[in-house]
C-alpha cells in the first residue's frame, strides 16, 4: 500500500501541473473559443522571467509576482493590436498566433541564446513520511495549483466580472445590448488567461529546463486536456487533465513513457470520436 | 424622445431600411407592424447599433447616437428585449436580471423589488436555470432584464412569438400597466393583433423599409382594412 502513495502522489503533481499550465488556456481557448498557438511561448516567457529575477539576484517570491504582470502586458498588446481583429475567425487567428509563436521564440534566442536554463528550488528539502520522501517545492506547488484553479473558477463562476465576461461570451451583442462593453470583457478575459500562462510559466520554471522550445510541450497537452474534457464548462479542464495526465503519468512509470504518450493519444482520439463534445458536454450550447 | 432622421441601413449593399424618418415619445407605446422581411428588426437593430446605419441620424433626448457602440445607447436609457428573447439560459433567473443591472448606471436603475411587484413569478423561481423556463416565461426574463436597467425607452421585438395566448395577453396588459406608471415609451414590432390592441397608442405600417400608415389604435380597432392591406399575405 504505501508504496503505491509516491506513484499517485507523482501523478496527482502531473495532473495539477498540467491542468495550471492549461488553466489560462481554458479561458483563452476553452470560454472565449480564441485558439491562441502563441500560448506556449507566453508560458515560457514567464518562466524566462524568473529565469531572468533569479539571475539578478532578486527573491522568488519577486518572479512570482512580476511573470505575470509582465505576460499580461504581452496579452494586452497581442489582444489589442492582434486578436481582437480576427475574433470568430479561427483559421485566422491560428495563422496570425502561429507566426506569433515563432517570433516570440526567436526573440527569446536573441535575448537568452538557444541554450537552456535552469532555476534553482526556493525551497528545497523533502518532506519524509515514513519511508518515502518528497520534495517540499512539488507540494508547494500542487498546493498552489489547487488554490489557482480555484481562484479561477470563483472569479469566472463567483463574481459579477464573471458574470458579465460568461454573458459577452454566450451572447455578445445581448450583452451590449444590456449596456455591457464586451471590447473590454473580451481583453481582459484575454489578459488574465495570459497572466496565468506567465504565472505557470514562472511556478514550474524550478522542476523543468527552462528552453525556447519548452512552449510546445505544455501546449499541446493542454488543448489536448481541454478537448478532451468538454470546451464549454470550466471543469472540462479538471476532467481532461486528470484523463490525459494521470494516463500518462502512471503508464510511463508501469511501462515506458513511450507507451504511455501512445495510449494518451488513443484514449484521447477515442473520447473525441465518441463524444465529441468532451467528456463534461461541448461548448456553449445554443 | 427617440427620433429618427432619414435613417438608412441594412446588410452588406442591400439597403433595407430607406430614409427613415420618425419620432417616438416617451410616454407612448407604439407598434410597428408588417409583413416579414419590410426591415422592422433591421429598424431596432440600428436603433440599438447592432447595426451601422449607413446615413441618417437617431437622437434620443438631444445626443447623436447613430455612431455610439452598442452598449452606451443601452447606457443612455434605450432597452431592448431582442427577437427570440435570448435570455442566458445558463443562467438563474437572477443572474440574468443582475446582467441587466451591471453595465447600468446604478442611479437610474430600478429596485428588483419593483421587478418583482410586475413579475411576481420571477421571485418565486429566482434561483430556477432561466433554460428550464416555457417560452412565455422566457420572455416575461427578458423583458424584466431590460427594464431593471431603468431605461426610458423600451424596444421589443416580435415578444409574443411563440407563446401561448394566455400569457400574450397578460404580457400585454403588464407593459400597458408599466407604461402608464412610469413614463416609459415602447417601440413594439409586431403580427400579433391581438398584442398590438391590447398594448399600443399608435401604430404604423411599415413596408420595403418605409412607413406606409400611422394611425392612432382607436382607428385600428374600428376598421381593420389596414390590417388586411399590410398584414395579409
Amino acid at each position: 500500500m504505501s508504496e503505491l502513495i509516491p506513484i499517485f502522489l507523482d501523478a496527482s503533481s502531473y495532473i495539477l501541473i498540467l491542468v495550471l499550465v492549461a488553466l489560462g488556456l481554458m479561458i483563452v481557448f476553452g470560454m472565449m473559443g480564441v485558439i491562441n498557438m502563441a500560448h506556449g511561448e507566453l508560458f515560457m516567457i514567464g518562466a524566462y522571467v524568473m529565469v531572468l529575477t533569479q539571475d539578478m539576484g532578486l527573491p522568488f517570491l519577486v518572479g512570482i509576482v512580476l511573470a505575470p504582470l509582465v505576460v499580461a502586458f504581452f496579452g494586452l498588446l497581442i489582444e489589442t493590436a492582434l486578436i481582437r481583429h480576427i475574433y470568430h475567425r479561427p483559421l485566422d487567428t491560428i495563422l496570425a498566433t502561429w507566426g506569433l509563436s515563432i517570433a516570440l521564440k526567436q526573440l527569446v534566442v536573441l535575448l537568452f541564446g538557444p541554450e537552456s536554463h535552469s532555476v534553482p528550488l526556493p525551497v528545497d528539502g523533502s518532506l519524509d513520511v515514513g519511508t518515502f520522501s518528497y520534495p517540499v517545492y512539488r507540494l508547494i506547488l500542487m498546493l498552489t495549483s489547487i488554490l489557482l484553479i480555484g481562484g479561477t473558477f470563483w472569479l469566472f463562476l463567483r463574481t459579477k466580472f464573471g458574470l458579465m465576461a460568461r454573458a459577452v461570451i454566450a451572447r455578445p451583442a445581448t450583452a451590449a445590448a444590456l449596456g455591457i462593453d464586451t471590447r473590454r470583457m473580451y481583453r481582459w478575459s484575454f489578459v488574465i488567461g495570459t497572466a496565468l500562462a506567465g504565472l505557470a510559466g514562472a511556478l514550474v520554471a524550478p522542476i523543468i529546463s527552462v528552453d525556447p522550445q519548452m512552449g510546445l510541450g505544455y501546449l499541446v497537452p493542454g488543448f489536448l486536456s481541454i478537448l478532451v474534457g468538454g470546451a464549454g464548462p470550466l471543469a472540462g479542464v479538471l476532467a481532461g487533465g486528470a484523463v490525459i495526465g494521470g494516463v500518462n503519468n502512471l503508464l510511463a512509470v508501469w511501462i515506458s513513457p513511450v507507451a504511455a504518450l501512445i495510449t494518451v493519444y488513443v484514449i484521447a482520439i477515442l473520447i473525441i470520436r465518441l463524444k465529441p463534445e468532451g467528456l463534461l458536454g461541448g461548448r456553449r450550447a445554443k | 424622445m427617440l427620433e429618427l432622421r432619414n435613417l438608412s441601413s441594412g446588410y452588406g449593399d442591400a439597403l433595407v431600411l430607406r430614409d427613415f424618418s420618425c419620432r417616438f415619445e416617451n410616454g407612448r407605446v407604439t407598434a410597428l407592424m408588417g409583413r416579414n422581411g419590410m426591415g422592422k428588426t433591421t429598424l431596432l437593430k440600428t436603433i440599438m447599433g447592432l447595426i451601422k446605419a449607413k446615413s441618417g441620424s437617431v437622437r434620443f433626448d438631444g445626443q447623436a447616437l447613430e455612431t455610439w457602440p452598442t452598449h452606451l445607447i443601452a447606457r443612455a436609457g434605450i432597452g431592448y428585449v431582442p427577437q427570440g428573447r435570448e435570455i442566458f439560459e445558463d443562467f438563474s433567473v437572477t443572474e440574468n436580471l443582475q446582467l441587466g443591472l451591471l453595465g447600468q448606471d446604478p442611479v437610474g436603475a430600478l429596485p428588483f423589488s419593483q421587478i418583482y411587484d410586475w413579475f411576481p413569478l420571477l421571485k418565486e423561481r429566482a434561483d430556477q436555470r432561466a433554460g428550464t423556463f416555457s417560452g412565455g416565461q422566457q420572455q416575461i426574463l427578458a423583458i424584466a432584464r431590460a427594464l431593471v436597467g431603468g431605461p426610458k425607452m423600451l424596444l421589443l421585438d416580435e415578444p409574443t412569438e411563440g407563446i401561448q395566448p394566455s400569457i400574450v395577453h397578460d404580457i400585454g396588459l403588464q407593459l400597458a400597466k408599466i407604461a402608464k406608471e412610469t413614463g416609459l415609451g415602447i417601440l413594439i414590432v409586431e403580427q400579433n393583433v391581438e398584442m398590438v390592441r391590447t398594448l399600443a397608442d399608435q401604430v404604423l405600417f411599415m413596408e420595403n423599409g418605409e412607413i406606409r400608415e400611422s394611425c392612432d389604435i382607436e382607428a385600428v380597432k374600428q376598421d381593420d382594412t389596414l390590417l388586411h392591406r399590410y398584414l395579409s399575405v
